[in-house]
């Protein structure tokens, strides 16, 4: 709205020039200082020229003064002159003299401080006067003689003319400066009143530009930050297209350039990051595919593997059961071989399979109430014929008193067997003794052995994928080395932990520890 | 139509040599059927006693077989004995949600699935 007034377009102006916000600040204050100087110098011209003519008027009202004393001088002398008329008396004559002399003085004090107009006037009343001053010789001259009585009136006559001429001329004389001075008097009130306004003229124009120069100096700068406040608005809320525009080419037109770069930056890097997050998002989505397409093959695997392994095993189970016949004993032993192998090979799918299910976080336990005896139990009645093959003992001790806990019993129990037929597979001879007990909040599982142990070294890599403790040992007992770590994971899953304490050539004891409720956690 | 009559619907030709070896020594009739819509139309058709069937089918899955079979009328009340080889993912709550009567995991013992046929239908 400010842009369509005059005032507007000084603002516009102003910011338009090319300079600094500092050289634009100190011009301004020195446009109004450089106007309140002139207004002293003004004031100060005024006050003196007040003060000359002031004394101008004292000069005349003191020289009104000095005419009026001459005029009365010259009364007093020409009483004096009619009293020495009739008295006849020198005595007289000296006081004539006395008030001439008088009379000389005041027109000399006059003369010294005047024109050259009123001079002539001041000769021609000298001149009268001198004249005067030659019938008073005679006068006198007269008295002494004592011949006055004869001249008298011829004297008189000289004497009165001479007054009345000199009296004219004292009264031109008194006329002319009292004149000057009403003049004058005239002129120092005009000039008083000029000077008033424009003393006053001079403050309010002063006080105006003043106003003026600090609203166009801050509107010009106002316009530009209240621009940059709105356009950083929109930035912050992510318009990063606008551009800021001001017509200053001070630092504020420097700040908005900064501004329109940077704008044009977060714009750049905005389409950059959308750019890339949608990239980041295919990218995703087709991992996210692949991650699918990867699930369902192994589950189209594990349904492909298990289909012949179930021939396999069925064909060989329902001979050894002399399905087909009866089967002699040199028979008997290659077919239990494939029944072995075959389940041995099950294992192993499996392991691979539960695996690549847990790493690809599609593994879910699924939990429920369960008795902790039951999974000990499933572990051992699992591999006891294993362990009577082996002619080890093979015991289990559980407590009586255990409490129903939750858990995914099916896990625990692939957990129980994974340990425990480690140690039966670990152990020569001796004993495997599985355990269960509560302890505080937590159900610990245990399963201890009389086998070969575990080097201190090795005991932090058991659990760790495809590790068994060297070369030779999967060479002798076989196995993937997939049962700890699937165990450690599943033992994770129910918010457990896993751990082993061994001495090599005594044995190892596996402790699991899980919460007697557990609660599903994503690994 | 014999009173001991069991559906075998699986795809896989082996498994259903077992199965039909198995049950010859026993005095049970045996259907078969290789894929699901096939097992469904002949369950509809010859209503058997028991009926056990692969998860993974052609045409239909084992579930959905299960589902149909369990929602008609005439096939409602035959028990369905639900073999998969998805042991570890679920599978079990999914045939029990199908409204599947038993469960066996593949690969399974011959033993046991004769031992579950004879629970669910004991032979004369």
């Amino acid at each position: 709205m400010l842009n369509k007034t005059p005032l507007g377009r000084l603002v516009s102006w102003v910011s338009g020039i090319r300079a600094s916000v500092h050289a634009k600040l100190l011009g301004a204050f020195l446009i109004v200082t450089l106007l309140f100087v002139v207004m002293a110098i003004v004031s100060f011209q005024t006050l003196v020229n007040t003060t000359r003519q002031s004394r101008l008027l004292d000069e005349a009202h003191e020289r009104v003064g000095w005419a009026h004393q001459i005029e009365q001088a010259l009364a007093r002398q020409m009483h004096f002159t009619v009293l020495a008329l009739l008295s006849q008396e020198e005595v007289a004559i000296s006081k004539i003299l006395r008030e001439n002399n008088r009379f000389n003085n005041l027109l000399a004090k006059i003369e010294s401080s005047e024109t050259a107009e009123l001079r002539a006037l001041i000769d021609q009343i000298r001149t009268s006067q001198d004249e005067a001053m030659g019938v008073v010789a005679d006068m006198a001259n007269a008295i002494r003689d004592g011949k006055l009585g004869s001249i008298t009136r011829a004297l008189r006559d000289r004497q009165e003319r001479l007054d009345n001429e000199i009296s004219l001329r004292v009264g031109q004389l008194v006329a002319t400066e009292q004149g000057r001075m009403a003049r004058l008097r005239d002129s120092v009130e005009a000039a008083n009143h000029k000077s008033l306004i424009l003393t006053a003229t001079f403050a309010v124009g002063a006080v105006a530009l003043a106003l003026l120069c600090g609203f166009v100096i801050s509107w010009s700068f106002i316009l530009p930050v209240r621009k940059a406040q709105d356009f950083l608005g929109e930035v912050a809320e992510g318009k990063f297209e606008g551009r800021i525009s001001v017509s200053n080419r001070d630092e504020f037109g420097a700040l908005a350039e900064q501004m329109n770069h940077m704008s044009r930056e977060l714009h750049r890097l905005d389409v950059e990051q959308r750019t890339a997050a949608a990239e980041l998002g295919r990218v995703n989505e087709q991992l996210a595919r692949a991650s699918q397409a990867k699930s369902e093959f192994l589950a189209n695997m594990s349904h492909e593997l298990r289909t012949p392994m179930n021939a396999i095993l069925g064909f060989s189970e329902m001979m050894l059961d002399g399905l087909y016949g009866e089967v002699s004993d040199e028979l008997k032993e290659p077919l239990t071989d494939i029944q072995v192998n075959g389940r041995h090979l099950l294992r192993l799918i499996n392991d691979v399979l539960d695996l690549s299910k847990i790493e690809a976080g599609r593994m879910e336990l699924s939990l429920g109430e369960y008795s902790p005896r039951e999974v000990v139990d499933t572990a051992r009645t699992s591999l006891s014929s294993l362990a009577a093959e082996k002619g080890l003992e093979f015991v289990a001790d559980v407590a009586d008193d255990l409490p129903v806990a939750t858990g995914d019993s099916g896990r625990l129990s692939q957990c129980l067997i994974n340990l425990t037929g480690n140690a039966l597979k670990f152990t020569k001879r001796g004993r495997v003794e599985i355990g269960v007990e509560v302890v505080g909040d937590a159900l610990v599982y245990r399963v201890s052995d009389t086998g070969i142990g575990i080097p201190q070294s090795e005991l932090e890599n058991v659990f760790a994928e495809f590790r068994q403790v060297d070369a030779t040992v999967t060479r002798e007992f076989g196995g993937t080395g997939l049962g700890l770590s699937i165990t450690k994971k599943f033992v994770e899953m129910h918010g457990g932990r896993i751990w082993v304490e061994s001495e090599v050539g005594k044995g190892s004891t596996f402790f699991i520890s899980v919460p007697l409720h557990a609660e599903a956690t994503r690994l | 139509m014999s009173e001991r009559t069991i559906l075998y619907i699986e795809d896989n030709e082996y498994n259903r040599k077992i199965v039909r070896q198995l049950l010859s020594r026993t005095s049970y009739q045996l259907l078969e059927a290789v894929d699901g819509e096939a097992g469904v139309a002949i369950a509809q058709e010859k209503l058997p006693q028991l009926i056990l069937l692969d998860v993974q089918l052609p045409k239909m899955s084992g579930h959905e077989a299960t589902r149909i079979l369990k929602k008609d009328p005439r096939t409602a009340h035959i028990p369905i004995i639900v073999i998969t080889s998805f042991a570890l993912s679920g599978d079990r709550e999914l045939a029990a949600a199908a409204g599947a009567n038993g469960y066996l995991a593949k690969p399974y013992s011959p033993r046991e699935l004769l031992a579950l046929v004879r629970q669910y239908l004991p032979e004369q």
